[in-house]
């Protein structure tokens, strides 16, 4: 837990430059306190390209998670990965409430006789299913980083997001592995 | 009858053979960080080999690749999504076993039913059906990869009628012999078939399991099966016009027997899984010994339980509105093999009074496979009298035969 904290307040002090010599050593409620300020930092990331993508980070495994709002960080499988299932048949969803570790399966697909375990990107519990799946599993083909999410989950260790690619370090991973 | 089993298994781990297949767990278990590495089972049990298969999934090295071939006694395995109601003629899986068998039942005896972990459709296995298995790193694999190594395999033998087709299964083409075509390509062969020829049969039947780290294909082969005229008969299900459902439907096809000595069908597969990925060691044969393993135990133990086999179905609702005879009409929402929500109602070719009963609400979740008797059911779930309900109680009795345990089945064999 430390050492997450320490990663992504040595990462927040980076993008913030100035007041960086206090954050990186500040205590950890001095950290926290920090932290809780952040909102006040949000307009300056506004004027990047889009604060979405920002918060938008994938897995090798091919999943994505919107950690936007961290309560609720929504989790589905990447563009390119619903791309090589082929025709999704059959989703199985979670459990809402259901508590998973970071790798855990929370959930499955069915595509091409295939049967494709899905992998929570972080450890948390989950708060919410598209049920719209259930009935209609092509949406993850139609639209994977949209309509085609599969849960939303609490996340209860945010400095696990911190290790997954962007947005851009995805595509590069998706295209090194093709070539391969 | 579980307390017997387990007198049985205490017995067997008190003689002193015990010891030397600890030793030989250990080994077989030492391999599993081999390269490339070569299975056959020796069990005939469709339960165990799953399990097998998917510890060997689960804990061969990420890198290496494996193989895996066995043979099941008389089983129906259906796909990880599919509808085992929907799917198989439950009432014949155990003959003897049902109160009122309205024909006489094919003679196959008990027959097992298994849902596996990988996706796919129903197929029907026998001792005339030898499985494979290939375990790789997802970066390696395609779905045709190992079909086309089976089709190498079969050509070895001289069956140059056999080839992978595009639901990555294989089939025998079963025309004239028509134009040369190349021998190294396992997607087309030289006897006419499609339009300008017969219908090719299906030999061979492909799904597939793909999880963080490795890529499982597994296939039947079918050599030399004795039951494919009463195959038919089990994967008919009475139920099939009455159900709605979600997950995965099986696609029919007509099947044919390559007729080939399984040991010699076995014996070049194993050479083309070594051509394809280096020499390696000698098969390794396993059995019942893994058992004693307790993570295969507990995997075998799932396979087996009727909540895996029945509460894993999709959501799915069963109505006899079609049924023109219906004195009562029952619309049933089954979700994850728990009866969710119904309601009756009379026929309308019988009344203009659509007034419907709701079932009340205490009864949602209560497991199908469990209902013993479906005239106690839906006289407390609806509120109605016995006496109105009886012909839809038997046709339910009909639709969900009432599964036996797995341990009553042993006692049968």
């Amino acid at each position: 837990m430390s050492a997450a904290i320490g990663q992504s307040g040595a990462s927040l002090a980076k993008a913030l430059q100035g007041p960086a010599k206090s954050l990186a050593r500040c205590s950890r409620n001095q950290y926290l306190r920090l932290r809780a300020q952040r909102p006040a930092f949000t307009p300056a990331r506004s004027f990047t390209a889009s604060s979405r993508s920002f918060e938008k980070r994938y897995t090798e495994d091919h999943e994505w998670i919107d950690t936007s709002n961290p309560e609720s960080a929504t989790i589905g499988i990447s563009t390119y990965a619903a791309k090589a299932l082929g025709d999704v048949v059959y989703v199985e969803l979670p459990q809402t409430d259901m508590e998973v570790n970071k790798g855990d399966a929370i959930g499955a697909v069915e595509s091409v006789k295939s049967a494709s375990d899905i992998m929570t990107p972080v450890s948390g519990v989950v708060t919410e299913v598209n049920s719209a799946l259930e009935e209609k599993p092509g949406t993850i083909n139609k639209s994977p980083e949209g309509d085609g999410w599969l849960a939303r989950i609490k996340v209860t260790n945010p400095g696990e997001v911190d290790g997954l690619m962007d947005a851009e370090a995805y595509q590069k991973f998706t295209e090194e592995s093709s070539e391969k | 009858m579980i307390i017997q089993t387990r007198a049985c298994r205490y017995a067997r781990l008190r003689t002193p053979q015990a010891y030397n297949r600890r030793c030989l767990s250990q080994c077989t278990l030492d391999r599993l960080a081999g390269p490339v590495q070569s299975y056959i089972s020796t069990s005939r049990d469709p339960y165990l080999n799953l399990s097998i298969e998917h510890h060997l999934l689960q804990k061969t090295a990420p890198d290496s690749t494996v193989l895996l071939l066995y043979v099941n006694r008389p089983s129906i395995i259906i796909g990880r999504n599919q509808n085992p109601w929907l799917e198989v003629n439950l009432a014949l899986l155990n003959p003897g076993r049902q109160s009122r068998v309205e024909t006489e039942p094919p003679g196959l005896g008990v027959v097992d039913l298994v849902r596996r972990r990988s996706g796919g459709g129903t197929v029907f296995h026998d001792v005339g059906n030898v499985n494979w298995t290939v375990i790789s790193p997802p970066k390696d694999f395609t779905r045709d990869k190992h079909a086309e190594m089976v089709v190498r395999a079969l050509r070895g033998c001289g069956i140059d009628r056999s080839r992978v087709n595009e639901r990555h299964d294989i089939v025998l083409d079963q025309g004239e012999r028509n134009a040369e075509v190349n021998s190294g390509n396992t997607h087309s062969t030289s006897y006419k078939t499609g339009p300008e020829g017969p219908t090719p049969l299906k030999v061979s039947g492909s799904a597939y399991k793909l999880t963080r780290q490795r890529a499982l294909h597994h296939g039947t082969c079918l050599l030399s099966s004795p039951n494919l005229n009463i195959i038919p008969d089990y994967l008919h299900s009475p139920a099939k016009p009455y159900i709605t459902a979600r997950g995965v439907e099986s696609v029919s096809s007509p099947v044919g027997n390559i007729l080939l000595d399984n040991d010699l069908f076995i014996a070049r597969v194993q050479e083309q899984f070594a051509e394809l990925y280096g020499t390696s060691s000698a098969s390794c044969r396993v059995n019942e010994e893994w058992l004693e393993h307790e993570l295969i135990r507990k995997g075998y133990d799932e396979l087996k339980s009727f909540d895996w086999t029945y509460l894993q179905t999709p959501q799915f609702t069963l109505s006899n509105d079609s049924d023109a005879l219906a004195e009562i009409i029952l619309d049933l929402t089954i979700r994850n093999g728990t009866v969710a929500s119904g309601r009756i109602r009379l026929p309308r070719t019988r009344t203009r009074d659509p007034a419907t009963v709701q079932m009340l609400d205490e009864w949602s979740g209560q497991k199908v496979h469990e209902i013993d008797s479906w005239h106690d059911f839906i006289s407390a779930a609806f509120r109605v009298e016995p006496s109105q309900s009886d012909s839809l109680c038997r046709w339910l009795e009909r639709m969900f035969p009432l599964p036996t345990t797995a341990d009553c089945r042993q006692d049968i064999e």
